[in-house]
């Protein structure tokens, strides 16, 4: 379905490539600097992308209806709203992980670190897809703003968690511990901000 | 407990003793502080605003603890009073944040030279600030006062579970803030005639924290009840029609 609108997609792909474009303007062609920055720039460029992509996740099926029928059906709606959240994250969210990789060349990031990147922002995205449904949700037909500032406060642990792991990953040090508790985070927050996201729309209804 | 014209009713009976007794502890404990306590042989008399600045920081996480549970009641149970009660703190924990932020600040400035460093504890009370503040800006964006109060309600559950790990993903940055002032296992660091008035403030900060929510708990009652007849009753003295 979202595929046939190719601005579905193309959005926040666009967005995220651009925001990435904008450091070197903004800061300067050193590659030193640059280089230092990179894991950091990456990583807050895709998590505003993903979250402002996931931002009018319900307001389609609301307007349409197809919303209220996740609630009348047999399936319970938390595992409506997850496959929700999950194909919006494919259509949106893989996009920006492989638009990543290009963001890694051209900002310098240092060699042998594009595996801990893609493997952290590939949780981490995933992460904001859900949130970002969750404060879709919780702003249902209030401005978009709303829902980011409601969001962005929440998203600070996956930062900090993504950040941690390029730092030692550029040190040479071990990050999979990092990488487990990140992946903890995304295994509670699946059924934990899921639940939450339907008490949300549930609320819309009243 | 549950119905809001008997919580009316039994707060406005025990807000004046709660006015007193607040009022009493808070200045007798602030004065003692700031006036009388020995002053402090490596940093002077700077660190009097530690009477401030602790209760105040204790205050603003233990609102939002408070808030988180009363948040899980009002989804739960769907208790009225709860979610009211919610947003009824929300504005005063933001003002005990944003006051430990502050006087931390100032305090900061003369011992250790400058403003702001981007330490673990001043960043996660920080993030508490903005917490409060997106619980604040949320209620106001939805008219109902009632689904406003379920909506966040549901934004306090989460904020609970995600300021433990908040708290523990910025505590690997390096760590200029000394640790807690109280902790309930072991003695306190400093000499008596400086933590009893310290905890006398702490004491006096909870008291003029719970006058206040309970006084802000009895007008958005009364605003969210006006239509009711046990309200007209109370105010005007008679039935409406």
């Amino acid at each position: 379905m979202a595929f046939r609108k190719s601005a579905t997609y193309l959005t926040p792909l666009i967005f995220f490539l651009i925001v990435i474009t904008f450091f070197p303007l903004a800061l300067g062609p050193q590659q030193s600097l640059l280089s230092a920055l990179a894991p950091g720039v990456i990583w807050i460029s895709a998590l505003l992308a993903s979250l402002l992509a996931v931002e009018g996740i319900f307001s389609e099926d609301q307007r349409d209806g197809t919303l209220d029928q996740y609630f009348l059906s047999n399936e319970p709606a938390f595992l409506l709203v997850f496959a929700k959240v999950l194909c919006h994250w494919l259509v949106c969210g893989a996009p920006i992980l492989l638009a990543s990789i290009f963001g890694s060349m051209i900002l310098y990031l240092p060699d042998g670190v594009l595996i801990p990147l893609l493997f952290s922002l590939f949780m981490g995205t995933f992460f904001m897809s859900l949130l970002g449904a969750l404060g879709a949700a919780l702003s249902l037909g209030k401005s978009a703003i709303l829902s980011a500032v409601i969001v962005l406060p929440f998203s600070i642990p996956t930062l900090l968690m993504g950040t941690a792991i390029m730092a030692s990953a550029i040190n040479g040090q071990d990050y999979s511990g990092y990488l487990s508790i990140m992946g903890a985070m995304l295994a509670i927050g699946i059924p934990g901000l899921c639940i939450l996201t339907v008490e949300a729309i549930l609320l819309s209804y009243e | 407990m549950g119905s809001p014209p008997l919580f009316y009713r039994w707060a406005s009976a025990f807000l004046p003793w709660l006015g007193v007794l607040a009022t009493i502890t808070f200045t007798v404990g602030l004065f003692w502080g700031l006036g009388f306590a020995p002053t402090d042989y490596k940093q002077g008399d700077v660190y009097r605003i530690i009477f401030i600045h602790v209760p105040s920081a204790i205050l603003g996480q233990s609102i939002y603890l408070m808030m988180a549970v009363f948040g899980f009641i009002s989804m739960v149970w769907r208790a009225k009073i709860a979610g009211m009660l919610l947003i009824a703190a929300a504005p005063i924990g933001a003002g005990f944040t944003l006051i430990a932020l502050v006087t931390g600040s100032i305090w900061g400035k003369p011992t250790w030279g400058t403003w702001w460093v981007w330490d673990a504890r001043l960043t996660s009370t920080l993030i508490l600030f903005f917490l409060y503040m997106t619980i604040i800006a949320l209620h106001s964006s939805i008219e109902n006062k009632t689904k406003a109060d379920r909506t966040i309600s549901i934004l306090a559950v989460l904020g609970i579970t995600i300021v433990p790990i908040i708290k523990k993903s910025v505590d690997w940055w390096q760590t200029l803030h000394q640790p807690s002032t109280f902790s309930l296992t072991s003695a306190p660091s400093m000499t008596a005639d400086m933590y009893q008035p310290l905890l006398l403030c702490v004491l006096g900060f909870y008291l003029v924290f719970i006058f206040m929510l309970t006084n802000g708990l009895r007008a958005e009652i009364i605003s969210r009840e006006r239509d009711k007849n046990w309200v007209k009753k109370q105010f005007l003295n008679k039935e409406i029609r």
